[in-house]
């Protein structure tokens, strides 16, 4: 699903040329968990960015699902997203002048579905999300356990082939952190392909395969042997 | 998505309900101002727009050439008749003579009632040319006869009440009965005829003879007379032909005529020939779009500075598939939710100003005027204009907004509207401000003069009275002596009118020293008695005042007379003769006075002739003390009325007529008084609103320099400076465009004031001044703040 040969990404101010990733060569295949670790600083999220096609490489080639991703503009990025990526941030980035619904919902209203099937498809995420009965509620009105249920509610309710997960735990007491990773490992065990972005080790191990960034490179690559053993 | 957008939009205002408040203000005075404006401008472009055949009206005015040239809206009395019969150029001719307010009396079962309204006199081709309804009595053509009269509705109502008023009678300055054989809809606001009574034009030879005949010796400024020429004319054409009446109505004048048309549509704009100055139309609405980019700016800095906020909203969008045109339309569709709450506010503000504006310039607008689909567009066309100044680059910046650091809440200055962006703007603001207090200061400044100035004659403590025309010189001098008795009195003259604001002129060609040409200039003709000089404390400055006699042969003169003449010395006009009125009146020089304003400050002082001749007296001149009026003014109505019972009584105060003079002035300082003061207070929203973002910004310096150990004058210094940075940029930049505009505007006054440097500095002062109130709370809030709770945060 994601093959990326090469990349390389460098940000430039007035003065430095900070080099943020430096040849990395990585291949994720459809339905697989894949965590990506690193200290802080060492290009985790700007993997993450351009994976998620939020962002461009500088150099090298990024393919999702067979398509060159690399260098296109920004409207295509936001067409290929559009259905095929769901995100997951760590500081679940929902709408706070939007209910609960409406902000599952906008993922569909980009991909002009009707209205009686997005109420569908928002409603059947919610209840799988056990978050339905607070379907009018505001963010602010949500713990931070029920606000990222809200965010993998909307990330998944496009049914993505790929979900992005930039620290979905971060934020979260641990109670709440294994019931999101459960969720997304239930995700991933339908058939949604995975890439996390993770510090911490005891996220790591549901995934398949660890990958580990330092300055910008990849450094090991491990695989899991018991994916869910804290479940 | 619409929907969606206007919700989001609706809770985002919800959310931050004091800039939202801020920017629905700024914007709402904005659009009131407009409104106004707009009712303000089509008032005055609807006038005379609604006669048939309006595009075919024309009136005939005079260009006199002399030393200079005077432009007359009038014709020689013998014109239409001319016209009619050496020309086939128009379909119908018709002459109008203003009479002004005269006085109407009703004689009813024993009781005479008088009223004061608005006369003219009118041939019947007047009702043909111009569309005033008749509602009731007979043909226009009632008005060939003499002694007959059209009046309006209110004039019927107010002159018979329920009555059928139709050949009911009524006497007009005590002098001639008229009779009313018809009724006519009451004349819109909106022409040039303001009339309430208009009386068959052969009665004006009992008026005013010269008006009655076929004569070409001068024009008179009571006089118009309009045409409707036949289609597709050729207006040079007739002004050519119309050259050939001064070789043969006018050989011997040395003053030149020169006979022109001016269309219907030009009358109402045409300051030369009395109209109002078409300038102050545009000046209005660009002042009017200078309150609305003001609001706008406002707006911008506000929501510019306020997407940090919004930034979040756009990266997820954006992540979510939310495309650059898409968030663009978003904000827009905000913008416009606002524009439309701030436009219904505004209407409601306007609804309220408006019988102040009314009062301020004298109108009558109303709301009503507005149900058109002409206000509508204008509406339209303001909600989107104002839709799209205000979010346009806003809403660009947002859309625009990288995911990724949005995400991250990394947005720099830069990607929320840049400090420098901002910094434009607001010194575009305060530029607005400074040009409007500036223009304010120089109209009060040149007011003041025009007011304050020594105008060469006592305006002060003098209460004119008017004086019925029939009174002889017995009446006269018992009125004048019975009123002198009274303590309260210093002095009464009887006159033709005061020496300046006269509300009349009466000006003629002259004679000097038995020469067989008249001068190339006119004199202005001032008929009194011996006290005037006494009681308007006019200087001799050599000879002596006149003796009064049944005849006139003593004049006193003025000095400008020496001056046009080329005399050095006033004295070497003493003895000579001078002849006006057609050699009619011939007199000797005994005396010249010192040089007063005989004219407003827009125009040059004029030659002027003093004597004595009781048929010309309208008004009298009582000087009293001013700290007696009351008493004064009661001796006055009653003495006055014993001699003249038939009569209205009716009074000015001279210091209040001259104040006149400068209505329009006036107006004009009020408009841009209150404008500058509606920029100023729409800034200090806009400025109030950024301070509580650039506190924001500043906290951590004023924590670190707290710690530091700076001072609270420091730290509101800190915060204050940067603003006033800008209002001295603004005032650079202001001072030499309203140097320019206010220089222009004092060019219209042959006596004018002076544009001082302190002026300039002034009302960068006021801009200050008001600034500092504005923000110094939150800058003090701020000094105060626990710089340890600003440094965790950080």
């Amino acid at each position: 699903m994601i093959q990326i040969q090469n990349l390389k990404k460098s940000f430039r101010t007035e003065e430095v040329e900070t080099l943020a990733l430096n040849n990395v060569n990585l291949k994720v295949e459809e339905g697989e968990f894949a965590a990506i670790m690193g200290p802080s600083g060492c290009g985790k999220s700007t993997l993450l960015n351009i994976i998620g096609m939020l962002d461009n490489p500088t150099e090298g080639s990024y393919k999702f699902a067979g398509h060159e991703v690399g260098g296109l503009k920004e409207r295509q990025r936001t067409e290929l997203r559009k259905g095929n990526l769901g995100f997951v941030f760590q500081s679940f980035n929902l709408i706070d002048e939007l209910t609960v619904f409406e902000n599952v919902e906008l993922p569909l209203i980009y991909l002009k579905e009707s209205k009686s099937s997005r109420r569908e498809k928002v409603m059947k995420v919610l209840e799988r999300m056990k978050i339905a009965h607070r379907e009018k509620h505001f963010p602010h009105q949500l713990s931070g356990g029920q606000q990222q249920r809200v965010a993998i509610a909307r990330a998944v309710v496009t049914n993505p082939k790929l979900i992005l997960a930039d620290e979905p735990t971060g934020n979260l007491d641990s109670k709440n952190g294994i019931e999101v990773m459960n969720l997304l490992t239930e995700l991933n065990q339908e058939g949604t392909t995975i890439v996390m972005v993770t510090h911490s080790d005891r996220d790591s191990h549901y995934a398949h395969r660890v990958i580990n960034l330092f300055d910008g490179q990849i450094v090991t690559e491990s695989q899991n042997r018991a994916v869910g053993a804290m479940m | 998505m619409f929907k969606n957008h206007m919700k989001i939009a609706w809770r985002s205002l919800n959310k931050r309900k004091g800039f939202a408040f801020i920017n629905i203000l700024g914007l709402s005075l904005g659009f009131g101002c407009s409104i106004l404006v707009f009712l303000f401008v089509q008032h005055h472009l609807q006038f005379d727009n609604f006669h048939h055949n309006s595009d075919r009206i024309y009136r005939f005015n005079t260009e006199e050439h002399r030393d200079y040239i005077d432009y007359n809206a009038s014709v020689p009395p013998g014109f239409s008749n001319a016209f009619k019969q050496d020309y086939d150029y128009a379909e119908l001719m018709a002459k109008i003579a203003d009479w002004g307010e005269s006085q109407i009396t009703v004689e009813g079962n024993g009781t005479k009632d008088q009223y004061i309204d608005l006369v003219a006199f009118a041939e019947p081709d007047f009702f043909k040319i111009f569309n005033f309804p008749l509602i009731s009595g007979s043909d226009f053509k009632a008005l060939d006869e003499p002694n007959t009269a059209f009046i309006t509705e209110s004039a019927a109502e107010r002159l018979y009440g329920s009555e059928n008023p139709i050949n009911k009678t009524f006497s007009l300055e005590n002098q001639e009965t008229i009779t009313v054989k018809g009724v006519l809809k009451d004349l819109p606001a909106t022409t040039l005829f303001q009339h309430d009574v208009f009386v068959s034009y052969p009665t004006i030879k009992d008026y005013f003879e010269f008006l009655g005949g076929e004569y070409w010796g001068g024009v008179s400024g009571n006089l118009q007379v309009f045409g409707l020429l036949r289609p597709n004319q050729n207006i040079q054409e007739i002004e050519e032909a119309v050259a050939a009446f001064v070789p043969k109505h006018r050989p011997n004048s040395k003053t030149l005529h020169k006979y022109k048309l001016q269309p219907l549509s030009d009358i109402h704009f045409n300051s030369q020939y009395g109209g109002i100055d078409g300038k102050i139309l545009w000046i209005f609405s660009f002042i009017g779009l200078f309150i609305l980019v003001v609001a706008c700016i406002n707006f911008i800095n506000i929501s510019t500075a306020q997407s940090t906020y919004r930034s979040k909203e756009v990266g997820v969008r954006k992540v979510l598939g939310g495309q650059k045109g898409g968030l663009f339309w978003q904000f827009m569709a905000e913008t416009f939710l606002v524009s439309l709450l701030a436009l219904a506010l505004g209407a409601v503000l306007c609804f309220f100003a408006l019988p102040a504006f009314n009062a301020m310039f004298d109108l009558e607008l109303s709301f009503r005027g507005l149900l058109n689909l002409e206000f509508l567009g204008f509406v339209v066309l303001l909600l989107v204009l104002v839709a799209l100044l205000a979010g346009s680059y806003p809403g660009i910046l947002l859309a625009r907004i990288a995911p990724v650091l949005a995400l991250k809440r990394k947005l720099s200055q830069n990607d929320a509207g840049g400090y420098l962006t901002r910094k434009t703007l607001v010194v575009a603001q305060f530029t607005i401000s400074i040009v409007l207090i500036i223009g304010s200061i120089v109209i009060g400044k040149q007011l003041k003069y025009a007011i304050d100035s020594d105008l060469g004659f006592q305006k002060d403590g003098i209460v004119m009275v008017n004086i019925p025309k029939e009174m002889d010189a017995v009446q006269l001098n018992a009125l004048k002596e019975r009123l002198s008795n009274n303590t309260a009195i210093e002095n009464v003259s009887a006159c033709f009118g005061s020496p300046g604001a006269a509300g009349r002129n009466w000006g003629t060609s002259m004679k000097y020293n038995n020469k067989p040409e008249s001068e190339d200039f006119n004199i202005q003709i001032k008929m009194a008695d011996v006290d005037y000089l006494k009681t308007f404390d006019l200087k001799l400055l050599a000879g002596r005042n006149f003796v009064e006699k049944d005849t006139i042969d003593e004049v006193v003169v003025n000095k400008t007379l020496a001056n046009k003449l080329g005399l050095s010395n006033p004295e070497e006009l003493l003895n000579k003769e001078i002849k006006i009125n057609g050699d009619r009146i011939q007199a000797k020089i005994v005396g010249v006075i010192d040089d007063f304003h005989d004219q407003d400050f827009h125009q040059n002082i004029n030659p002027v002739f003093i004597a004595p001749n009781v048929e010309n007296y309208g008004e009298m001149a009582v000087k009293i003390h001013l700290t007696n009026t009351k008493s004064a003014l009661q001796h006055i109505e009653s003495e006055w009325s014993k001699t003249f019972p038939e009569y209205i009584f009716d009074y000015t105060f001279l210091d209040d007529r001259v104040a006149e003079l400068y209505e329009s002035e006036q107006r004009f300082l009020s408009l841009i008084g209150v404008f500058s003061g509606l920029a100023i207070f729409i800034g200090c929203l806009g400025i109030y609103g950024l301070i509580l973002f650039f506190v924001v910004q500043k906290t951590k310096e004023i924590g670190i320099r707290k710690v530091l150990g700076a001072g609270m004058t420091g730290l509101v210094g800190l915060v204050v400076q940067d603003f006033f940075k800008l209002i001295a940029i603004a005032g650079l930049i202001a001072t030499p465009i309203a140097w320019y505009f206010m220089n222009n505007w004092l060019e219209n006054f042959e006596y004018r004031t002076t544009i001082n440097w302190w002026i300039f500095v002034l009302a960068v002062a006021i801009v200050m001044a008001i600034t500092l109130l504005t923000i110094s709370h939150q800058a003090i809030k701020a000094a105060l703040a626990n710089p340890v709770k600003s440094l965790r945060a950080e």
